[in-house]
């Protein structure tokens, strides 16, 4: 009698406490016109200072906040935003843009050239990713208060599209200096009553933002979920709208009735090769060692077993976003083992090499089990270094290693070069030159329109020839939405940009 | 009293100056190239250089060490090197977290195996037997299943409570125990098993005493017997397990939080040692052992209440 009691007890507690819960549940439905827009990051805000600021998609913290200089539309091209036209000199040093008159910042002060100017330049100083983009950017120069002038060092063919992210993004001038509360002229304002910080950013309409319409919810609320099985969790239970989630949720999300869309960065991941001088591994300065590498590959059932399919078998750096994309070099390198051990053989090195490369099996085991059978099947005998996940990248840079498993990349060809081509990249640790690339880089620089187009894909065919690296695939990201909103996914935005997200009604 | 107490609160600030300077120190000694981290993926080695040059890594480690000293004794315990949020702050934050789901699984874990303890230790019989059979089955699963099957069924299948996240009780009482309710029960689950088999022990030895058998031989009830006399002779023990109980879903709590998308003290631990960002790292250590200390002070005054023999030593 006494349990059945207490039975009753809990049954009755947990029923009325389901029954007047709702507000934070699925009930709350809130995407809706008007309603709240409810979204999780993997990543946590770095920081509210945009010259800290990182990227990929963390973008999502500032969207809300911060208006760009410029949007791009579905092909990349950039359109109007903050500034309403824009121009080039001849030798692509110097950019001109009009900007509109009619935007304030919340804080009340206007939004004109000298806070571009401030903004531009303090973002530039800065140390995060956003301010490595516009670090070509030398001087900035007010010709009038809706007409701003910025100078750059060299050419930088991905500068507008920058501009139309983060490094492009404008806050009022007075926060610049204590960033602890973004303040900004974009289409939400931080509300601190919905906000902790570290965990959860809740951000309400700006009432006077310039243009409304593209911002149809009253409210936004972006979580930080660094754990997959949460974000899943709570997509399902429609605690929200959107969120990245893992390959191998999939399926259960689309049984849920969610919507899953796939997002393709521009990363690419495969085999790296950062000692193309043959520092470490002599055997990797010759180019028929690297295509070798790359006939070793059966990048097809890489993505079938280890990606779940979630990626396009590539053999170049260049996505389809790409201008350098050139769709025939994906057939230069076919899965062909005895071609490879042919080359290594026709190089000299007819029994192999062996090389070490650092242990990525506690974050992609089946990549790596399969990248090291095969380069065992040509003869490539791999030695795997255990070290700490934090040391993975520190470690490459400082030129530990002579290749590894790695991906990066960017939609934008320009960022890609930067990252991964010139001989500064940041992933160019053995800062590796080849004359005819850096012959092109300057030319790609100094060019526009469809010369540069022809220029681009002239590099890429160079460096898949060269064998520059061995990529698999091109990765497949995977957004998961409910049904209450309509998402749009983005080339060149990491995660779908917060103008795609629209009430399903609408 | 008021000695012993002093001398235990002495000992454990200096607990923790000697737990967190161990700590400074190893975290120097991982090797790894913080900034890098920090600054990311496409940001350039000038960039990584001045990250490291602005936290100060570029200087020797005994200044450094002094520096920190100082700070932390005064009160500051620095800013997140990654999201540049005061430690503090995210240890106030993340601390009602913590400590919501951690209370939340104690009550639940002293309050079912009280009762089942005591039911198992008078009734014996098949009863006894069952009690025993699911402690040990329940000891048996893993945390992180219970959760993962909590959060599955309970909340995405049935939509009873919340899948992730925390209210604060001052914002609103009714949702905030929502929210800590699968979290506790699973972090609840292994605790129960072992407190309600210590309690059965510790009962069945108390019931075997002869002051048992006179009370009940005056005629006093079963269940004043039991309750009043029994269980408040059998509980030091259970009070020892409930306190090191405490102590132990500390760690379980990393596994619920991730699962359940809170940020409390567990995950901001996990995460921050994954990174390496040193001075959450050093907050998280410094409010744990604090917490241990102040634990274990409560569970001794609570040994003394319960049992009047140690009060008079």
């Amino acid at each position: 009698m006494k349990r059945k009691l207490i039975l009753a007890g809990a049954v009755s507690l947990a029923l009325a406490m389901s029954a007047c819960g709702g507000s934070g549940g699925a009930a709350s439905g809130g995407a809706k016109a008007g309603g709240t827009l409810n979204l999780a990051v993997s990543q946590s805000l770095k920081s509210w200072d945009l010259a800290e600021a990182s990227m990929g998609n963390a973008e999502q913290y500032y969207e809300p906040v911060f208006d760009a200089l410029l949007h791009m539309d579905s092909k990349g091209a950039p359109t109007a935003n903050l500034a309403t036209s824009w121009d080039y000199d001849a030798s692509l040093t110097t950019l001109t843009l009009k900007l509109r008159t009619d935007v304030k910042f919340s804080d009340g002060a206007p939004l004109d050239a000298d806070a571009v100017k401030a903004n531009l330049l303090h973002t530039k100083a800065g140390k995060g990713e956003a301010a490595a983009l516009i670090k070509a950017i030398s001087d900035v120069q007010v010709t009038n208060p809706s007409t701003v002038v910025v100078k750059l060092s060299t050419p930088t063919p991905s500068l507008l599209r920058s501009l139309a992210n983060v490094p492009g993004m404008i806050a009022s001038p007075k926060s610049l200096t204590s960033p602890q509360v973004p303040v900004g002229s974009g289409p939400y304002t931080l509300d601190a009553a919905t906000t902790t910080a570290g965990t959860e950013y809740g951000f309400v309409a700006n009432p006077n933002y310039w243009e409304k319409n593209s911002y149809p919810f009253e409210k936004v609320d972006i979580k930080t979920m660094s754990d997959p099985t949460a974000r899943t969790n709570a997509l399902l239970s429609g605690q929200l709208d959107g969120a990245g989630i893992s390959p191998d949720r999939v399926d259960a999300v689309k049984a849920g009735g969610l919507k899953v869309d796939t997002v393709t960065p521009g990363v690419v991941e495969g085999l790296y090769i950062w000692d193309k001088k043959g520092a470490i591994v002599p055997a990797l300065a010759d180019v028929r060692v690297r295509q070798a590498l790359n006939y070793a590959f059966d990048s097809a059932s890489i993505v079938k077993i280890a990606k779940k399919g979630l990626g396009t078998p590539t053999t170049q750096h260049f996505t389809s976003d790409s201008e350098a994309f050139v769709p025939e070099l994906d057939q230069t390198y076919k899965y062909d083992p005895a071609k490879a051990k042919a080359l290594l053989a026709e190089a000299g090195y007819a029994n192999g090499f062996d090389v070490v490369m650092p242990d990525i099996s506690s974050l992609f085991p089946e990549m790596q089990a399969a990248m090291v059978e095969q380069l065992g099947n040509v003869g490539v005998r791999v030695k795997l270094d255990k070290i700490p996940f934090d040391q993975f990248m520190p470690s490459i840079l400082a030129g530990k290693y002579a290749m590894s498993y790695f991906k990066t990349g960017g939609a934008d060809p320009w960022i890609a070069i930067q990252l991964i081509v010139s001989k500064q990249a940041t992933w160019n640790p053995f800062h590796y030159e080849d004359k005819h690339v850096t012959d092109l880089l300057s030319r790609i620089s100094t060019s526009t329109g469809s010369a540069q187009v022809a220029l681009y894909k002239e590099l890429n065919t160079y460096l898949v020839q060269q064998a520059w690296d061995a990529p698999w695939d091109v990765v497949k990201d995977v957004y998961a939405s409910s049904k209450n909103v309509q998402v749009t996914m983005h080339p060149f935005y990491q995660t779908p940009p917060l103008f795609n997200f629209k009430p399903a009604s609408q | 009293m008021a000695v012993f107490l002093i001398r235990r609160l002495l000992a454990g600030i200096l607990l923790v100056i000697l737990v967190a300077s161990a700590t400074y120190i190893l975290l120097n000694y991982t090797g790894s190239d913080v900034a890098r981290n920090i600054v990311g993926e496409t940001a350039t080695p000038e960039q990584a250089l001045a990250k490291a040059a602005e936290l100060g890594l570029d200087r020797p480690l005994g200044s450094r060490y002094f520096d920190w000293l100082g700070t932390t004794l005064s009160g500051d315990l620095g800013k997140s090197w990654f999201n540049n949020v005061p430690v503090s702050t995210t240890l106030l934050n993340g601390l009602p977290v913590t400590l919501s789901i951690i209370f939340g699984a104690l009550v639940l874990s002293a309050l079912v195996s009280v009762i089942l303890g005591s039911l198992a230790a008078v009734r014996a019989g098949w009863f006894d037997k069952t009690v025993q059979a699911s402690a040990v089955l329940a000891d048996s699963i893993p945390g992180f299943l219970v959760a993962l099957v909590l959060a599955m069924v309970v909340a995405v299948n049935l939509g009873w409570l919340p899948a992730t996240g925390f209210v604060p009780f001052q914002r609103s009482a009714v949702e905030w125990l929502r929210s800590i309710t699968l979290p506790s029960v699973a972090l609840a689950f292994g605790a129960t098993a072992a407190t309600t088999l210590q309690l059965r022990g510790s009962m069945l030895d108390v019931l075997k005493l002869d002051y048992v058998r006179t009370l009940r031989s005056r005629g006093l009830s079963d269940r004043r017997v039991v309750f009043k006399h029994v269980l408040r002779n059998a509980a030091p023990p259970a009070v020892t397990v409930l306190s090191l109980q405490f102590i132990g879903l500390v760690g379980g709590a990393v596994i619920v939080e991730k699962v359940f998308g809170l940020r409390g003290i567990g995950s901001i631990a996990t995460s921050a040692a994954v990174q390496g960002d040193a001075p959450v790292v050093l907050g998280v250590v410094i409010v744990m052992v604090l917490i241990v200390v102040v634990v274990n002070l409560i569970a001794d005054l609570a040994y003394g209440w319960l049992n009047p023999k140690v009060r008079a030593e």
